[in-house]
């Protein structure tokens, strides 16, 4: 096992494109790194350099303690796993796990011992002596994995895995993947479009976008603290809401008003984010995400630093745990280009209202106790401890620690 | 050949119907002459041109494929023929599958050039050639052997190799080359144990063509096996002496067995190869 650190990684085209732009990474040993974008960010590109399939058009990629820039793939020690599984269609699928080992003039007893080991921890006892084309999606996904553990390597490289499995099957492969990480230990570097899969199975998620990177933190921090516009509009489902508002102080202490509405701004909110308070009296884009609302009649318990706004419920889609309450607010959609960019290539599908001419759609995450109906009035409260500032020009978020000084 | 009646499956209906009809003719225009050359070499010249050429034969004696075999020496130049098509027809296969692998799958200065080099071959009819090839073949020292037939048949069956097969790579999917990449393959592993048998309904296809094609040739091995060098024939050259060695009086059904002979080796090859192309070897690849 090794970590893997790239620095100032460059990958330039034939034609001028940069599909990734000094990339700075550090991946530690034994952590499990997913990569997530949307398409074209350079997340499959970066991959395919640390795995050698790609060549390095500048800065450094380091496995373990040797610099790899010039070694091929097979010196490297790694193991990949491909989108579409890239078995051997000839070959059986004990071949299929044999052929690495093979080819590294390994004695054949220790050959069987760990193809068997392998077949054993994924499942595959029954089906050594089949060829791939015997095999369900869900089977072939497990030899893909099983030809990468054989061969023990330092690192695994996985090129979303478990996008070609159908919805059902791919979240008991993410759970097994998690457990497989967790029993094996070994560094892993994943790549995904999908955040719901960054989330459940990072370490660290690394958000990249047109080749640059967003942020590198855990799942956790990312949704809490999203660096810039993209990244909080990119992660979580349903995605945060933005509105473009003014931030005011008066007699009652310090608010955001937008639309109609006056949010309170706590005082603990201006200790955490140094240099918001000079965003009074100017504009900024306020993001809420959905879960920071509930419905009024539910948390009648009513804590402390939650407003109530009234709406009014345009559609509700009922999830069975919870529903989400989609409405309209008076106030155009913001667009910055980080919105845009998040809300075009996120995975989820948007639900788009055509007829909400010039004003945002937001969403609201409620209890499902709430029976809210379509066309409803409803009281919500913000949790206003949450609210997330970003700067109208730049779409960085204000006071978020990486910004400070930009 | 005979390859249509195998070829189409379609369910019942007008369509079906019409097909089938269609097919049954087909069959019928590819099987008749076939059957009638094998009975026609039963027959007595008599037979033949007695006015009742298309009754069966009195009675089926081997005679004519004795003398075929025997006086005419058809045993010697079919044994020829094969070592001539099968020495050619490997080495058209071996290097016309590398130059299509390199030039489908590796982007190098120079690619497209090398490609369109092999494909506008196809617009040269090697016949056209005929007499540069002579005369090339002789400077090479290797007029009247076999080799100069053989590296004349992989000169030309070329062309239509590598454009064939160089389509059919680029159709085969990346990232399995690069799985045996990872897995610790070097390029020309990866190209024989993985990327060939990947390719082998390709393969197989091209290379039927390749032996009818060679096996069929007339005009190359009497310009580049010349008349003193009767013991090397070839079966095609062969069968024409029959025909002309005797003036009027050729012995037409030693002509048909000799024919006969000729085509047997032929449909064996496609029988055996058919039965491969149907087992769908690229099945399983992916998802």
């Amino acid at each position: 096992m090794a970590s893997i650190v790239l620095s100032n990684v460059d990958k330039i085209y034939a034609g001028g494109v940069k599909a990734v732009n000094g990339l700075n990474l550090e991946i530690k040993d034994g952590e499990f790194m997913v990569l997530v974008g949307p398409s074209g960010c350079g997340k499959s590109t970066a991959l395919r350099m640390i795995a050698g399939l790609e060549d390095i058009s500048g800065g450094e990629i380091s496995i373990g303690d040797r610099v790899v820039n010039h070694l091929p793939p097979k010196d490297r020690d790694i193991a990949m796993v491909f989108q579409n599984y890239a078995l051997y269609p000839h070959m059986t699928v004990e071949e299929n796990l044999a052929f690495g080992l093979k080819l590294r003039k390994m004695p054949k007893a220790e050959i069987a011992k760990r193809v068997n080991e392998a077949a054993k921890m994924l499942g595959l006892e029954q089906y050594l002596k089949r060829k791939p084309a015997a095999l369900s999606g869900g089977q072939r996904q497990r030899v893909a994995m099983g030809r990468a553990i054989v061969r023990e390597p330092q690192a695994f490289l996985m090129d979303e895995p478990l996008s070609n499995l159908d919805a059902k099957l791919r979240v008991s492969m993410r759970a097994s993947l998690n457990q497989l990480h967790e029993r094996l230990g070994v560094t892993t570097v994943y790549v995904t479009h999908d955040q719901v899969e960054a989330m459940t199975l990072g370490d660290r998620v690394c958000v990249l976008r047109d080749g640059l990177l967003q942020q590198v933190d855990t799942p956790q921090n990312l949704f809490d603290a999203p660096v810039n516009l993209f990244v909080a509009g990119f992660m979580g489902s349903p995605s945060m809401n933005f509105v473009t508002a003014e931030m005011v102080r008066d007699a009652n202490g310090a608010a955001v008003s937008f639309a109609g509405y006056k949010l309170p701004v706590p005082d603990s909110t201006f200790a955490e984010k140094p240099g918001l308070d000079r965003y009074i009296g100017k504009r900024i884009i306020l993001g809420i995400r959905p879960s920071d609302f509930e419905d009024s009649v539910a948390a009648n318990g009513n804590s402390t630093g939650w407003v109530r706004i009234p709406v009014r419920a345009n559609v509700t889609e009922e999830l069975g745990s919870e529903i989400n309450v989609l409405f309209t607010i008076d106030a155009p959609p913001v667009e910055h280009k980080d919105t845009v960019a998040a809300a075009n290539d996120g995975d989820e599908e948007e639900v788009t209202l055509p007829l909400t001419g010039d004003k945002s759609l937001w969403t609201a995450r409620v209890n499902a106790r709430s029976h809210v109906r379509p066309g409803q009035n409803i009281e919500l409260v913000v949790d206003t401890h949450n609210l997330h500032f970003f700067d109208v020009e730049s779409g960085l978020s204000i006071g978020h620690e990486a910004n400070i000084g930009r | 050949m005979a390859n249509s009646s195998a070829t189409k499956r379609s369910g019942p209906g007008v369509f079906g119907g019409l097909s089938h009809l269609a097919l049954f003719i087909w069959t019928i225009l590819t099987v008749a002459p076939i059957i009638y050359t094998f009975l026609s070499s039963f027959k007595t010249n008599t037979e033949l041109f007695g006015g009742r050429s298309l009754a069966l034969p009195e009675n089926f004696h081997w005679d004519a494929w004795g003398r075929a075999w025997e006086t005419s020496h058809i045993g010697q130049y079919m044994v020829n023929t094969v070592i001539v098509v099968a020495i050619s027809t490997f080495f058209t296969m071996l290097f016309g599958s590398m130059a299509a692998y390199v030039l489908a799958r590796y982007r190098f200065f120079g690619n497209r050039l090398i490609y369109i080099l092999f494909v506008s071959g196809l617009s040269i009819p090697p016949f056209l050639a005929l007499s540069s090839l002579y005369k090339v073949v002789d400077n090479l020292g290797l007029l009247g052997t076999h080799a100069g037939v053989v590296l004349v048949y992989v000169a030309f069956s070329m062309p239509f190799t590598v454009f064939f097969l160089a389509s059919f790579f680029r159709s085969l999917p990346d990232t399995v080359a690069e799985a045996a990449m990872m897995d610790g393959a070097s390029h020309t592993r990866t190209f024989f144990q993985i990327m060939m048998p990947m390719a082998r309904p390709g393969l197989i296809s091209i290379t039927i063509f390749n032996v009818i094609g060679q096996w069929n040739q007339y005009l190359l091995p009497i310009v580049l096996l010349p008349g003193d060098k009767q013991d090397l024939w070839l079966i095609t050259q062969g069968i024409a002496n029959i025909s002309t060695s005797a003036g009027y009086e050729a012995d037409w059904a030693a002509l048909f067995a000799a024919l006969s002979m000729a085509i047997i080796p032929i449909l064996i090859v496609y029988v055996i190869f058919q039965r491969q192309i149907q087992s769908g070897l690229t099945a399983g690849v992916g998802k």
